[in-house]
C-alpha cells in the first residue's frame, strides 16, 4: 500500500476562528511596502488588494483601510485602452480589470474610472469562437471568459459581447468527468471548474452543466483530513477548498460533501501568533489563502462572517446594492439532468 | 556590502554584465539556481558557472531584483530610455529571478516583433527560467505566443498551415524543418518540467497545446507520444496530468483513426462494417511510406486498430493498478479509458445509421457480452440491446469476416470482475475505496449513458418511461443514492 497524499491535522491545531487576529494581519500587510517579498507579487498588486479587502469586508473590516488611496491607485492603473494593470507601469490584463472591478464595487464607486472604456476593452478581447484572450497578446483561457463577463456583470453591461459563442467555448472545455479545463482537451481542475461553473451562473447556462457528474468528480476531492485538492492525489489546500465548495453550492450540491470535517481543516490553517491562513496547516499566511479560507467558512455557514456569494467571491450584500442576482443555484430538481 | 544607492548601482550592473558574460562562455547552460550564501564573500562574484549550470549566490538577489524592476518599470512609463542590449539584459535578469513577470515578457514579445530578439533565444531563456520554476504561468504563456509567430512567420497568410506544421509526406523545406525542430524541443521542454514538479498542469496542458497546434492530426507523432508515454506514467503513477495527456493523446489517435474511416472509398463497403476500422491511417496516411523515417511507424499505424489502442491501455492499467495499489491516479484513468472506449462504441453505432445494432458491434461492445449476459451472469437488458443481439446471432459471422485477430476489448463484465477480484484479494484500504468508487461509478455513470442514448434511440419504440423503468431495476433509482454510499465508503461521516 501507499500513504493517501494527506496532511494530519494535530490535537492542538486552532479549532475557534480567530477573526481579530486575521483583521490585524490584513490591516499591517499593506504597510510593508519595502519588502523584497512586497516587490516580487507586484505584478499581480491589483488582486492582492481585492483579496485583503475582501476578507476585510466579510469580517466587516472595510472601514481600516484607505479608502481614497486605494481609488486612487485603481485609477492611476488604467490605460488609454481601456484595460488596467495589476500596477503602475505595468500591462493591463483582463485578470487585473476584474480585480479592480471587484474592489470598486466593494467601495460602490464605480464612477471613479471610465467605465466605458473598461467595457470596450473586454468586448476587444472577444475572438471569433467566443473565447476571450487574456491581453492583446492573445492567450485563451477558460479564466479570461470568467474575468469577462463578471466585469460585465459587475459593470452591468453584460450584453456588450456575444454570450452565444462564449457559452460555446466554455462548453467545449467540459470534459468527460463533467469538469473543465482551461482550453479544449485539457485536465479538469479545481480552478478553472470554478470559472466555467461561475462563467455559466453569470450567463445564466447553469443547466448546461452535467451537475452530478461534476458533483461527483469534486466530492471525490475531500480527503480524510477533511480539507478539499483541486485534483486526484494533489495534497489539500485552503484556496483549493472554497473553489471545489464555491462550485458545489454553484451547482447545488453543496450537502454532498462533509462540511464538518472541511471546516475544521480550514480552521487548523490559520496562524494562532500572526492571524491570516496558510494553504495547508502550519504552512505560512499570505493574504490569498486568508481571503479562501474566510471565504470557505462563510459558505459553510459561519455567522460571525458575512454571507459570502460563491460565483463573485464577494459579500453579498454588496451584490445586492449592485443589483445583481445571479441564476438561481441548481437544485436537486435537475437532477437527472445526466439522461439528457 | 553595498549599501549606498550608487554602490547598488555599481554592484548590480557588474552581476548583470557577468550574467551576460555567462551566457556568452557557455552557450550551453541548462540550469538555473540559487546559492543559498547570506553573506557576499569579498571581491567573488556572486555568478557562479559550475559545468552547464549557472547560480546567483542568494545574498545579491534582494539588490538585484529591485533594481532591475524598477529599471524595466521606469522604461515602462517611458521616464527611462533603455537601449536593446539592456532591455535584453535587465528583462532576462529579472525573468530569471521572477518568471511571473507578465510585462517584462511582454517586452521581449516587443523586441521579438522589431527583429531585435531571436525567437529561439526568447524560447531559451524560457526554458532556463522553468529550471528554477517549473510551474511559472507566464512562461508557459510567452512560449506559446513565440511559437505562435514562428508559426506564422513559416506559413505566411496562415494559408497550407495545417499542411506545414504537421509535416506530413516528408516535407523537408527549412520551414517544416524549423518547425519540427520546435516541435521536438517544446516535447523535452515539457518532459523537463513534468520531471521537476508532480502534476505540472501548465506543462501537461502546453504540451497538449504544442500537438494541437504544432502537429494537428499527425498521426506519427500522436503515436511516438503515446509509446513514450507508457513508460513515463509507469514511473509516475500518481501523476494525473501525466495521465490526463495519455487520454488526450489515446482520443486524438481514436478520432484521427475514426476520420479515416468515414473517408468515403473506404466507407463504401456496408457488407464488410469493419473494414475501415482496418485501415485507420485512411487519407491522413499515404499506404506507400517513402523512406522519410515513416516507414516503419506506418506499418504500426495500420495494426493499431482503436480497439487495439484500447486493449493495449486497459491492460497497461491493469497491470499498474495491481503493481502500485492504491493510486487515485490509476483508477481515474481507467474509468476515462472505459468512457472513451464507450463512448466511441456509441459514435460507431450512431454513425452506422441504423436504430439496430450493427450486427458486428456485438462481440465489442463494453456493456455486452456476446452471449448476451451480463456482469453478474443474468441478463442484462438495462441497455436495451442485448435481446436484439440475442436474436440476431451475427456474432460469428462477423468474426470471420475480419482479418487478423480481433483482441479481448473492455466490457463491464470484465470489469466488474476485476474490481470483486481486487475487492477479494487486496488488502489495502485505499485501493478497496478506489475500486467499490470504480463500480458506483460505473453503475451509474456508464449505464445512464447507455439507457439516455438508447431512449434517445428507441423513442418511437419503447418510449423514455422505459428508461425510467429499467433504472429502477438496476437498484440506483436516483443517483444521489449511489452517491451518499460513495460517501459513506470513503471517510465521510460516520
Ligand atoms: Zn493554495
Amino acid at each position: 500500500g501507499t500513504q493517501v497524499k494527506d496532511v494530519v491535522i494535530k490535537p492542538d491545531a486552532p479549532n475557534t476562528l480567530l477573526l481579530d487576529k486575521h483583521a490585524d494581519y490584513i490591516a499591517a500587510y499593506g504597510s510593508k511596502k519595502d519588502d523584497y517579498e512586497y516587490t516580487l507579487s507586484e505584478y499581480l498588486r491589483m488582486s492582492g488588494i481585492y483579496w485583503g479587502l475582501t476578507v476585510m469586508d466579510l469580517m466587516d473590516q472595510l472601514h481600516r483601510m484607505n479608502r481614497d488611496e486605494i481609488l486612487e491607485f485603481i485609477r492611476s492603473c488604467q490605460h488609454e485602452c481601456g484595460g488596467i494593470s495589476a500596477s503602475v507601469g505595468h500591462d493591463p490584463h483582463l485578470l487585473y480589470t476584474l480585480s479592480a472591478v471587484q474592489i470598486l464595487s466593494l467601495y460602490d464607486n464605480l464612477g471613479s474610472i471610465n467605465v466605458d472604456k473598461v467595457v470596450e476593452y473586454v468586448k476587444g478581447l472577444q475572438q471569433d469562437d467566443g473565447s476571450f484572450a487574456g491581453d492583446k497578446w492573445g492567450e485563451i483561457d477558460t479564466r479570461f471568459s470568467f474575468c469577462a463577463v463578471a466585469t460585465l456583470a459587475l459593470l452591468g453591461r453584460l450584453e456588450s459581447v456575444n454570450l452565444e459563442k462564449a457559452v460555446e467555448f466554455v462548453l467545449s472545455c467540459m470534459n468527460f468527468d463533467g469538469g473543465f479545463g482551461c482550453r479544449p482537451g485539457s485536465e479538469s481542475h479545481a480552478g478553472q471548474i470554478y470559472c466555467c461553473t461561475g462563467f455559466l451562473s453569470v450567463t445564466g447556462q447553469l443547466h448546461r452543466v452535467n451537475a452530478d457528474l461534476l458533483g461527483w468528480w469534486l466530492c471525490e476531492r475531500q480527503l480524510p483530513s477533511g480539507g478539499l485538492n483541486g485534483r486526484p492525489e494533489k495534497l489539500p489546500d485552503v484556496c483549493y477548498s472554497w473553489w471545489v465548495l464555491a462550485s458545489l453550492k454553484i451547482i447545488g450540491r453543496i450537502h454532498w460533501i462533509d462540511k464538518a470535517k472541511l471546516r475544521t481543516f480550514i480552521l487548523a490553517c490559520q496562524d494562532e501568533e500572526t492571524g491570516g491562513f496558510a494553504d495547508r496547516p502550519g504552512d505560512m499566511v499570505d493574504p490569498f489563502h486568508t481571503l479562501f479560507g474566510v471565504a470557505g467558512l462563510s459558505l459553510l455557514g459561519d455567522e460571525q462572517i458575512k454571507p459570502v456569494n460563491p460565483v463573485f467571491c464577494m459579500p453579498e450584500d454588496v451584490l445586492q446594492r449592485i443589483g445583481l442576482h445571479p441564476e438561481g443555484f441548481l437544485t436537486s430538481e435537475n437532477m437527472l439532468e445526466m439522461s439528457r | 556590502m553595498a549599501e549606498s544607492e550608487e554602490e547598488v548601482d555599481v554592484l548590480v550592473q557588474r552581476v548583470m554584465k557577468d550574467i551576460s558574460n555567462a551566457f556568452k562562455k557557455n552557450p550551453n547552460i541548462d540550469e538555473i539556481g540559487l546559492i543559498p550564501c547570506p553573506e557576499a564573500r569579498c571581491n567573488r562574484s556572486p555568478i557562479v558557472l559550475v559545468e552547464n549550470k549557472l547560480g546567483v549566490e542568494s545574498w545579491c538577489v534582494k539588490f538585484l531584483l529591485p533594481y532591475v524592476h524598477n529599471k524595466l518599470l521606469l522604461y515602462r512609463q517611458r521616464k527611462l530610455w533603455l537601449d536593446r542590449e539592456v532591455l535584453i539584459d535587465v528583462t532576462c535578469t529579472l525573468l530569471l529571478l521572477n518568471p511571473d513577470f507578465t510585462t517584462a515578457w511582454n517586452v521581449r514579445k516587443e523586441l521579438l516583433q522589431c527583429g531585435l530578439l531571436s525567437p529561439e533565444k526568447d524560447l531559451y531563456l524560457g526554458k532556463l527560467a522553468l529550471t528554477k520554476f517549473p510551474k511559472s504561468p507566464d512562461t508557459w504563456i510567452h512560449r506559446r505566443w513565440v511559437l505562435q509567430q514562428v508559426q506564422r512567420e513559416c506559413c505566411p497568410q496562415g494559408s497550407e498551415r495545417k499542411e506545414h506544421a504537421s509535416g506530413h509526406r516528408g516535407d523537408s523545406t527549412p520551414h517544416s524543418e524549423r518547425l519540427q525542430r520546435l516541435l521536438h524541443e517544446e516535447i523535452k521542454v515539457c518532459s523537463d518540467a513534468a520531471g521537476r514538479y508532480p502534476s505540472n498542469y501548465n506543462a501537461w496542458s502546453h504540451r497538449i497545446w504544442v500537438l494541437q497546434n504544432l502537429a494537428k492530426g499527425n498521426l506519427k507523432v500522436l503515436h511516438d507520444e503515446l509509446s513514450s508515454m507508457s513508460h513515463w506514467v509507469s514511473m509516475h503513477v500518481s501523476d494525473h496530468s501525466g495521465f490526463h495527456y495519455r487520454q488526450f493523446l489515446l482520443k486524438a489517435l481514436v478520432t484521427e483513426l475514426s476520420q479515416g474511416q468515414n473517408h468515403p472509398e473506404l466507407a463504401c463497403g456496408r457488407e464488410s462494417p469493419q473494414l475501415p476500422l482496418r485501415t485507420p491511417a485512411g487519407s491522413h496516411s499515404p499506404p506507400q511510406s517513402n523512406g522519410d523515417g515513416l516507414a516503419s511507424s506506418s506499418e504500426d499505424l495500420h495494426e493499431a486498430t482503436v480497439p487495439h489502442l484500447f486493449h493495449d491501455e486497459m491492460e497497461l492499467c491493469t497491470d499498474l493498478i495491481e503493481t502500485y495499489p492504491g493510486h487515485e491516479t490509476l483508477w481515474c484513468h481507467r474509468r476515462h479509458v472505459f468512457f472513451l472506449w464507450h463512448h466511441w462504441k456509441q459514435q460507431q453505432r450512431r454513425e452506422s445509421g441504423s436504430i439496430f445494432l450493427r450486427p458486428g458491434d456485438s462481440c465489442n461492445d463494453p456493456l455486452v457480452e456476446a452471449n448476451g449476459e451480463s456482469a453478474n451472469g443474468q441478463p442484462m437488458d438495462v441497455d436495451g440491446v442485448s435481446d436484439r443481439v440475442k436474436h440476431g446471432g451475427y456474432t460469428q459471422d462477423s468474426k470471420r469476416r475480419k482479418r487478423g485477430p480481433e483482441p479481448p476489448c473492455p466490457r463491464l463484465t470484465a470489469e466488474h470482475n476485476f474490481i470483486d477480484q481486487t475487492l477479494a484479494t487486496c488488502r489495502s484500504p485505499e485501493q478497496r475505496r478506489f475500486a467499490t468508487a470504480y463500480r458506483k461509478w460505473l453503475d451509474s455513470v456508464i449505464v445512464l449513458c447507455v439507457i439516455a442514448a438508447n431512449s434517445a434511440e428507441d423513442l418511437g419504440i419503447r418510449g423514455v418511461s422505459r428508461s425510467h423503468h429499467t433504472l429502477q431495476e438496476l437498484g440506483t433509482p436516483h443517483l444521489t443514492l449511489s452517491f451518499s454510499d460513495l460517501l459513506t465508503d470513503t471517510d465521510g461521516p460516520s
